[in-house]
């Protein structure tokens, strides 16, 4: 009976703070967060956390959003789509979120995204690669302003046509929609252009030891190793592979976020000569993205990577599809949203009407000396791939 | 040539690195199987009192002790908490009902404890203490990084050890005694309560340091136990609960198993292998491959 | 523990086994009070996250029915319940995903369950005492760990996906996605699980299964077949975990491979140890504590795995009749006071 009695006064409290606020015009515009503050993707959440805090700052000193401001509430996605679900579900439902963001692993993007359909709300990923979500499974409540699998491998498959055609790859990606959807991706692309593909494997997120991964990558002798493991996997696969003499002969290429600037110190010298297919990069040479790394920096101590600046972006494009649509309301910023072009750190966006897919510019980036170098742009267009999603 | 070629370059290292793992997994397993062997106690916090090895020694290297120094330190340093834990938590239900099922559930409430306690003292993420010997020798042809190599040659000098300890010294016939009849053990004047709390922490110290010789490898968290412990407890069952020989034998097998698996079939497909064996080991033989601790 | 059945109590008498239940059912019509009274609170001020909180309680209470039925009457301890809880909701997800229809989900789910609780149960009771928990254990490792690397049922993902469906009983019907609907009919589920296991162990059969307990050797001269009767009570908590387990898609529209690890197994020892073994009751209001400790505890530290444990250990220690074991012999007593002339 206490339990129950616990129960209904939790409902109460949480309810009274609910009917006590009317809606002012002043009243926040508020933006759920459910990304992973522990485990595996910490650094991944970090960056996304660093982007929207400061993109609300900036929106706020601003105005706010039709002179509301914009208000943030975090919950730990512990890159796990269960936990994600119940994190969004009390946020959309208790703290009454009229938006969400920042899952992180594909899968728990997907959960979220059947159950803002439910909800009546909108989300939107700045993370999740899996093309899935903007192909067969999508959804008319989910957005992606990131670049997603496909985009970043036919960015990367450009490279290797032109450095190492005819490459013999083997694939190693993390053992989840994300993971195979990267290597399924990235295989397709080097069928065409002219390589060959000796063997997969995929390994549990948040592996401990990648060693026993080894034994097929050897028996096949590949040139090319492609990873798609991301935070602290990509440290661990790494070390392990420099310590087992597996980097000497082969050239690992990897998806977006397996390198970046959040990793790359606890990396060291394994990660040189490693090269990725990304849509963002510090080393942009615009103004505006110039402007962006140093507020960034000022705010966070360190260099935003491609999750900082999709977050960052993000937070302008719920602010233009609001302001255009003159409210919060599911549908009026769906519509609003859909074909929307805004202005992020890297350029112009556009999100796809017809998949909620973002088009946005490729780059070829590269490790050389702990540093990122931008080797080739493919232009938006050319990356985006078909609009196969039949659900809207 | 292609055959030399092959164990060589695939089928040796593979086999090394399973090794490395599976003297790792005995040494969890050794301290789990005494325990059991002595106390009939299953002791579901042992990955606990590995990951806390693993954290005092993260805490110690932070204040600039070697980590050659850690390991005689922190398993020292669990000796006493071991002691406690039997003294003040297990002897409380330990003469109750069901010896087994009651002890069961309270080492696996402790677990749970000690993993929340380390979250909350050190933060949920993984640390990374750096490889105590760093590079690589080839052995044969065969390239063996360095640390794998210790950590081999360690471990088989800890389990050798243990196996003198309980076989060959005065000390370890009078835990045999306790473990084959305590009342029997008490009247010639074995002290049989101090064997039972000093057996349980020698097990915990064990698993500690297991902890601090793995820590440089799979990293560590507060979570580290759970997955690890899962191998070892098939490694003592199969074994046979109580049964250090068991523990080895079976410790090494397994892990091969595993390895040489890996090179044919997805890697993920070992562990419904490795815990399928448990499950058929359990169906026709229980008491494992070996008998248990002072019955053999 | 308990009360000697009074002297002046009339031949046919309510020996204490029958008193002890008694008790447990005035308890479980008081959480039925206490949920319907939740409940209209929910639905008045429209609340949805913690009437399907509740929900998702009263889900996994069925969970540790299941563990309770063995451990509080074949004094087995499962380590490997969660099997049977995961296949139901596997099963249940995929045939609402076929045919979106709340009956033959739960038709599904009661034939997984018959049929695997019976393989499971002749393996398992190959052996006795603590390797029985180690075998459960065993076999919910490997079918989680299979289900897990499985492609066609989503992998370590999962499936998502899952229709909500109408749940009818003739002219009178909801959607599993009325969080007040669902509640009330998951209340009125589990109540009807504990009403069959708590009746089945009040027939000759459950008495045997205690008498068992007490002694198996002297029960098998009395002319039973221990084993029987054991493969029964094991096919019998296999169909009420998976039975539980159905719910759960329809819940949250999704099945993930944590419903069949060694968590979820675990979580329901807790909660049937915390609640009160063999007591049926026990499994339900430990179940409901627990998550009230992981919602509010979670709400200002993440650390409630410290309060669990903790309470749970002092219970091991102190309560072997759980938390039900402070307040079900003052019922006991009052019940038996009713009687007397």
């Amino acid at each position: 009976m206490t339990s129950t009695l616990r129960l209904l006064s939790a409902l109460l409290a949480g309810t009274a703070a609910i009917a006590a606020t009317p809606a002012l015009a002043a009243d926040p515009i508020k933006i759920g967060v459910v990304t992973p503050l522990s485990g595996t993707y910490a650094g991944i959440g970090q960056q996304v956390r660093w982007g929207l805090e400061l993109a609300a700052t900036e929106v706020n000193a601003a105005g706010g959003i039709m002179g509301r401001p914009v208000e943030l509430s975090f919950e730990d996605e512990e890159a796990n789509p269960s936990v994600a679900v119940q994190k969004a579900e009390k946020l959309f439902q208790v703290n009454k979120v009229d938006f969400l963001t920042g899952t992180v692993n594909s899968g728990s993007t997907l959960a979220v995204g059947q159950l803002a359909e439910r909800a009546g709300k909108l989300i939107a990923t700045t993370v999740s690669f899996a093309d899935s979500i903007t192909a067969d499974k999508c959804s008319p409540n989910v957005f992606r302003v990131n670049a997603r699998a496909g985009q970043q491998s036919a960015a990367l498959a450009s490279w290797l046509a032109k450095e190492k055609p005819q490459a013999k790859v083997f694939y190693l990606g993390p053992d989840y929609e994300m993971g195979r959807s990267t290597v399924a991706a990235f295989r397709s692309n080097v069928d065409r252009v002219g390589g060959s593909s000796l063997g997969e494997v995929f390994a549990p997120l948040d592996s401990k030891d990648y060693t026993q991964y080894f034994g097929q990558i050897r028996a096949t002798r590949p040139q090319v190793l492609y990873t798609s493991v991301a935070g602290t996997d990509t440290v661990r696969l790494f070390t392990q592979l420099q310590e087992f003499g597996l980097l000497g002969n082969i050239t690992v290429l990897g998806a977006s976020g397996t390198v970046t600037a959040q990793n790359i110190g606890a990396i060291g010298k394994a990660a040189d000569g490693f090269v990725t297919g990304v849509g963002y990069s510090a080393e942009i040479a615009t103004p505006e993205n110039k402007r962006f790394v140093e507020a960034f920096k000022a705010a966070a101590k360190t260099d935003p990577d491609l999750y900082g600046a999709d977050s960052y972006g993000l937070i302008f494009a719920y602010k233009a599809a609001v302001e255009k649509a003159g409210s919060t309301d599911t549908d009026k910023v769906r519509e609003a949203l859909r074909g929307l072009t805004w202005k992020t750190p890297q350029g112009e966006k556009t999100l796809r009407a017809g998949d909620h897919q973002a088009e946005q510019t490729m780059y070829v980036v590269r490790v050389a000396g702990g540093q990122f170098k931008i080797v080739s742009e493919i232009p938006g267009p050319d990356a985006i791939g078909a609009d196969t999603c039949t659900k809207f | 040539m292609a055959v030399l070629d092959y164990l060589q370059f695939v089928l040796a290292p593979q086999m090394v690195t399973g090794l490395a793992l599976g003297v790792a997994v005995v040494l969890v397993a050794l301290g789990l199987t005494i325990i059991f062997g002595l106390l009939d106690v299953i002791n579901m916090s042992h990955g606990e009192f590995y990951a806390l090895g693993a954290f005092v020694a993260l805490a110690l290297g932070s204040i600039g002790l070697p980590f050659w120094l850690l390991l005689i330190l922190v398993p020292l340093a669990l000796l006493p908490i071991g002691y406690m834990v039997e003294r003040g938590l297990i002897q409380r239900v330990f003469h109750g009902g069901d010896r087994h099922v009651t002890t069961l559930l309270l080492t696996f409430g402790l677990g749970l404890v000690i993993e929340d306690v380390l979250k909350l003292a050190f933060g949920p993420n993984p640390h990374r203490p750096e490889t105590p010997i760093s590079g690589g020798v080839e052995l044969l042809g065969v390239f063996v990084p360095n640390y794998r190599l210790f950590l081999i040659i360690a471990g088989a000098v800890v389990i050798a050890a243990v196996a003198a300890v309980v076989y060959r010294t005065r000390l370890g016939a009078m835990v045999r005694a306790a473990a084959y009849d305590r009342h029997m053990a008490a009247s010639l004047g074995v002290p049989v309560k101090q064997v039972y709390a000093g057996a349980f922490a020698f097990g915990v110290a064990l698993a500690g340091l297991a902890g601090v010789l793995l820590a440089p490898i799979y990293s560590v968290f507060p979570t580290m136990g759970r997955d690890f412990i899962l191998l070892a407890f098939t490694v003592v069952i199969v074994g046979g609960m109580g049964s250090i020989a068991g523990a080895v034998v079976a410790g090494l097998f397994l892990t091969q198993v595993q390895a040489i698996a890996s090179l044919y079939i997805s890697p993920v497909w070992t562990d419904p292998i490795v815990f399928g064996i448990m499950v058929v080991m359990l169906m026709v033989r229980p008491q494992g491959l070996f008998g248990r601790l002072g019955h053999a | 523990m308990r009360e000697p059945a009074p002297t002046e109590t009339p031949a046919p008498a309510r020996d204490p086994l029958t008193t002890a239940m008694r008790a447990s059912h005035v308890l479980a019509g008081v959480l039925v009070v206490g949920a319907l009274a939740f409940a209209a609170f929910g639905a008045a001020v429209g609340d949805t996250f913690y009437l399907r909180l509740a929900t998702e309680a009263l889900i996994f209470a069925g969970l540790a029915l299941a563990v309770d039925i063995l451990l509080g009457y074949t004094g087995l301890l499962s380590l490997g319940q969660a099997l049977y809880f995961g296949l139901g909701a596997y099963v249940s997800a995929l045939t609402l995903m076929a045919v979106p229809s709340f009956w033959a989900a739960f038709g599904a789910a009661l034939l997984a369950g018959t049929v695997v609780g019976l393989v499971g149960g002749v393996i398992a009771n190959r052996v006795r005492g603590v390797y029985f928990a180690l075998i459960t254990f065993g076999m919910a490792q490997v079918v989680g760990k299979v289900v897990y690397n499985t492609r066609a049922l989503g992998a370590s993902d999962g499936l998502i996906g899952v229709p909500v469906v109408d749940i009818g009983f003739g002219p009178w019907s909801f959607s599993s996605a009325s969080p007040a609907g669902l509640f009330l009919f998951v209340l009125g589920y589990v109540m009807v699980l504990y009403a069959v296991a708590a009746y089945i162990l009040d027939t000759p059969l459950g008495r045997l299964l205690i008498a068992m307990r007490a002694n198996e050797g002297r029960v098998a001269f009395l002319g039973y077949r221990p084993v029987t009767a054991r493969l029964i009570a094991y096919v019998i908590a296999a169909v009420v975990a998976s039975l539980s387990g159905a719910l759960y898609p329809m819940l949250r529209g999704f099945v993930s491979p944590e419903l069949l690890f060694f968590t979820t197994s675990g979580n329901a020892v807790i909660t049937v140890i915390t609640g009160g073994a063999g007591t049926l009751v026990g499994a339900l209001y430990g179940s409901l504590l627990l998550t009230v400790i992981k919602s509010y505890v979670g709400s200002w530290t993440e650390h409630h795995l410290i309060v669990i444990g903790l309470l749970f250990m002092a219970v091991v220690i102190f309560l072997p009749r759980g938390l039900i074991g402070l307040v079900r012999p003052k019922i006991e007593r009052m019940l038996s006071r009713e009687r007397k002339p």
